[in-house]
């Protein structure tokens, strides 16, 4: 399985050089919408980088689907938005809010 | 269940008392099982806060490497060296159990890499580009660390949810019905041989008088 990353070029360019092959430009949001559909579909794709602040411009139900998936995984970095989610999920499961 | 639907019947009683040991049975498992997943989930917790602030950490530092990068080399310098960057990192994906719950298990190869094996040529780049390649290696290393954890999480704390509104169902619902409906059957029971007393002493009147 592979690692797929979706951002803006800059973002992208690093894993480039990480060595990682998916990579998807996506500066617009349809753009945005598209790559993380493809993504989402994509049998070999294991876990799914997404930038925090590209979190925000996914439309809401996307963003629950994004949010509930185990595979692929996904894992936003940057921002607080992947912490903010599961500090939600935390808080209706357990009763009490534990992260941080 | 409607206190009407029920049948005062010994047979139903022996029935309904049946149930409601099973219920409680099955009541005090889950109850074990919601409290040993929370102490999983509290130990999976610590780990991804610890995770998350160690890749919130190296994502600062590969962006920076990266701005430096694009200063030094220049966009279209950076690009070339991305573009020629050979071996992706594959991943593989185990599963673990942790109390009945399945969580993947990821892991990596070729996520660190040396100088030769990085695809773009040494002599045409800098080593900027390497100190960057380095630092988003060290962020994918993280990255899938901290979804290995995460999924772990979510599946936990999806399994939690799951089994807390069992025991609650069990706890509020199921076990007070069926305590309600064999209390009903007990009175109708204890009714229905007062009755029976009560027509044997009228008939037992009437035939000695």
């Amino acid at each position: 399985m592979e690692i797929a990353v979706i951002g803006n070029s800059e973002f992208i360019l690093g894993f480039r050089l990480a060595g990682v092959q998916k990579t998807y430009a996506a500066e617009t949001d349809e753009r945005l919408v598209d790559s993380v559909t493809r993504a989402l579909g994509d049998k070999d794709v294991g876990i799914l980088v997404l930038e925090g602040k590209d979190m925000e411009r996914i439309p809401p139900r996307l963003r629950t689907t994004l949010e509930n998936s185990v595979k692929p995984t996904v894992i936003t970095i940057g921002g607080e938005e992947g912490g903010l989610s599961m500090r939600e999920r935390i808080k209706r499961s357990v009763g009490v809010d534990l992260w941080k | 269940m409607a206190l009407r639907d029920i049948k005062p019947t010994r047979s139903e009683l022996i029935n309904i008392k049946r149930r409601i040991k099973l219920s409680e049975r099955g009541y005090n498992i889950l109850k074990m099982k919601r409290d040993g997943l929370i102490l999983e989930f509290f130990k999976v917790l610590q780990q991804a806060k610890d995770s998350r602030g160690a890749m919130q950490e190296r994502y600062a530092r590969a962006t920076e490497m990266i701005a430096i990068a694009d200063t030094v080399e220049g966009a279209i310098g950076v690009k070339a060296a991305a573009f020629s960057a050979a071996d992706r990192p594959e991943i593989t994906l185990k599963s673990k159990n942790i109390m009945g719950v399945v969580v993947p298990e990821i892991e990596a190869s070729a996520v660190r890499k040396n100088l030769a094996e990085r695809g773009y040529g040494v002599l045409g780049t800098s080593a900027v580009i390497d100190e960057t390649a380095e630092a988003f290696e060290d962020l994918l290393e993280s990255i899938i660390e901290a979804a290995e954890i995460e999924t772990t999480m979510k599946r936990l704390l999806d399994e939690i949810e799951s089994t807390k509104r069992r025991v609650n169902a069990l706890e509020f619902k199921v076990i007070p019905e069926l305590t309600e409906a064999s209390n009903f059957i007990k009175m109708r029971l204890d009714e229905m041989e007062r009755e029976e007393l009560f027509r044997l002493k009228k008939i037992k009147a009437r035939s000695s008088s």
